[in-house]
């Protein structure tokens, strides 16, 4: 039996899985989209590894891996939950929002794991199709990589939320989401590992990346699948995952009471 | 103690000031201005548990800020709110819990998943037991006759049928007060009298108490005894509807159609005060000289004293009484036509 308040939060992450139904073909269209951009990545490393055995630790065949989990993990929580949440900031409607006996964020957060469900399935199908005609992949072979695997990809759909919700809240300042958006994703493109590894940036970066939070979204999930990290290491990194979770769970919490008592104080 | 009670309520707004063209724009990124815009300003209201209460004034009067400061949406600048012994904006779960509200222009179902999708989904962060949303939604269904509609989304519903279905999910969870805000908004009339009806029917059987702004007379008319007024973020008027009617819609036209025309009618009524003749249509049409319309203030003299006047001239083939409406009043209002201060004390004299 699901406790009462709970239930209305289980009840928020369906509805929002019918939501994204509802536009399904765009939201396909969307992914498939995304898709020919791994096509053009995995093409482009292809070329780059022309003649070579192995760049920066990493061989041809983790590279491809490298590039379908990272597809997987950036289909998660795609631009559809995102807007969500910043439109429901600009357009005003937070206010039904604040009507209801609902937590915005514990509500937002149940929103984007319905959706996430749905963007889970689609890649996993997507990426099942291209492991066929690459044959590339050295995915875990053994079940306690594989539950460490599962695990950081849960944190990191946490984490990725954690920095959208904060980035989202911005709006309430901005009164504009778009600038926000694309800030907002190439910083997290360019530092969690997503556009390039990490191991391939210079030794500066590479330290600047590791004490943000955005690698815990794209490299720590994708060097534990490919197990270049395994054991205490591995632990160690979704600890880090975790410390950002609550770190900036809470920053949402703290901006999300400093932004509504802006609009309900001074009004929006 | 009153289920909702104001005291001095208050709130200011931060306007920015900004000089007008480019150069202005510029200028506000680096020094920016402000100006305090009272919205409301000092709002003293009780009601009680059961009433059904239209909160009304002109466009920007601070209608929609108090309904907001009383859902717990707004905190107020100044003032208390209590709201059957909560702070709203302090507790605003728990307040939350207990209200419904209805701005009739926003919508509360979600736009892309079926009505009925969006009423179990609003059962579900209510905690409404499953019999009793069964029950309401049957009773719901019927009197607000959304059968035909519960299985299509919100976007694909009429503006009366997603009002309908906005009203069934604000009163779901069988709320002890609805705020409703202007709910009969753009709507025909079959809709509205199906809205009021349902209105009247939950304030009857289970004594909801409904606070709703409206711009629709008819609103007023046929759900509120109690009238509120409110011009400029202060109420300028509480009472009975039927008192600030007899204090002043005071006057009353009585149209005649006559046999023949009566060519010196005034004179038929010397003596009496303040009345006033006026013959409709030109003299050059001898057929409409036989309309007659006589106003007069229904307490200084009777319609039968003048009906019986101009019987006595001659044969009255046809009658009607036209009593001001409501709406004139509240125009009147809105104009700075009738002294507030007479209102008020009408009001005071009411409570």
């Amino acid at each position: 039996m699901i406790a009462p308040a709970f239930k209305k939060y289980v009840s928020l992450a369906r509805c929002s899985m019918q939501n994204t139904l509802a536009y399904r073909l765009s939201f396909i269209l969307n992914f498939l989209a995304s898709f020919i951009g791994l096509i053009a990545m995995y093409c482009l490393w292809q070329a780059i590894y022309t003649g070579q055995d192995q760049l920066s630790g990493f061989t041809w065949s983790q590279m491809q891996a490298y590039l379908l989990v990272t597809f997987f993990v950036n289909s998660m929580l795609s631009y559809y939950s995102e807007s969500s949440i910043t439109s429901k900031i600009i357009d005003g409607s937070v206010m039904m929002d604040l009507l209801r006996p609902i937590q915005f964020q514990k509500a937002r957060l149940a929103e984007t794991l319905g959706s996430c469900v749905l963007e889970g399935l689609l890649s996993c199908i997507l990426i099942g199709l291209a492991a066929i005609f690459t044959f590339g992949i050295s995915l875990p072979h053994d079940a306690g990589t594989l539950l460490l695997f599962a695990f950081s990809i849960v944190s990191s759909i946490l984490l990725k939320f954690s920095i959208v919700y904060l980035s989202a809240l911005l709006c309430f300042w901005t009164t504009s989401s778009f600038g926000i958006y694309w800030a907002r994703t190439s910083i997290t493109n360019l530092l969690s590992g997503a556009l390039v590894p990490l191991a391939f940036f210079p030794g500066w970066l590479q330290s600047t990346a590791m004490v943000l939070p955005f690698q815990g979204i794209v490299n720590t999930p994708v060097t534990i699948g490919l197990g270049m990290t395994a054991g205490t290491d591995a632990l160690q990194l979704i600890a880090i995952q975790w410390v950002w979770i609550v770190l900036l769970w809470l920053l949402g919490k703290w901006m999300w009471s400093r932004a509504v008592r802006q609009i309900t104080i001074h009004g929006g | 103690m009153s289920l909702i009670e104001t005291k001095g309520l208050q709130k200011v707004f931060r306007q920015a000031v900004k000089d007008p063209g480019l150069a202005g724009a510029v200028k506000h990124l680096f020094t920016q201005r402000y100006r305090d815009k009272y919205a409301v300003e000092g709002i003293d209201l009780k009601i009680e548990e059961g009433e059904t209460v239209a909160y009304v004034g002109p466009n920007g009067a601070g209608k929609s800020t108090t309904i907001k400061m009383l859902s717990g949406v707004l905190v107020p600048s100044g003032g208390e709110i209590i709201v059957d012994g909560r702070v709203p904006y302090k507790q605003r779960m728990e307040n939350a819990q207990r209200i419904g509200a209805v701005f009739g222009q926003r919508t509360q179902l979600w736009w892309d998943i079926p009505v009925r999708e969006s009423l179990s989904l609003l059962r579900d962060i209510y905690q409404v037991p499953t019999d009793r949303f069964k029950k309401n939604l049957d009773v719901f269904t019927e009197l607000l006759g959304m059968d035909s509609f519960l299985h299509l989304s919100a976007r694909k519903l009429s503006l009366g049928q997603r009002m309908r279905a906005d009203l069934a999910a604000a009163l779901l969870h069988d709320p002890k007060i609805v705020y409703l805000d202007e709910p009969t908004i753009g709507l025909d009339v079959a809709v509205k009298h199906r809205i009021r009806d349902f209105i009247k029917e939950m304030n009857r059987s289970k004594g909801t108490t409904m606070l709703l702004t409206t711009h629709d007379l008819g609103d007023i008319e046929d759900l509120c005894e109690r009238l509120v007024i409110i011009d400029q973020g202060r109420i300028i008027y509480d009472g009975k509807l039927q008192e600030v009617k007899d204090e002043f819609a005071r006057e009353r036209t009585i149209h005649m159609q006559l046999s023949s025309p009566i060519p010196d009618a005034e004179e038929l009524f010397r003596g009496l005060p303040e009345i006033q003749v006026k013959r409709s249509g030109d003299s050059l049409e001898a057929s409409s000289d036989t309309d007659l319309s006589i106003r007069f203030d229904r307490f200084r003299c009777t319609a039968s004293d003048i009906v019986k006047r101009v019987m006595s001239r001659g044969e009255v083939v046809d009658f009607r009484i036209d009593e001001p409406s409501i709406e004139e009043i509240i125009r009147r209002v809105y104009d700075g036509k009738l002294d507030s201060a007479a209102l008020s004390a009408a009001g005071k004299g009411s409570a």
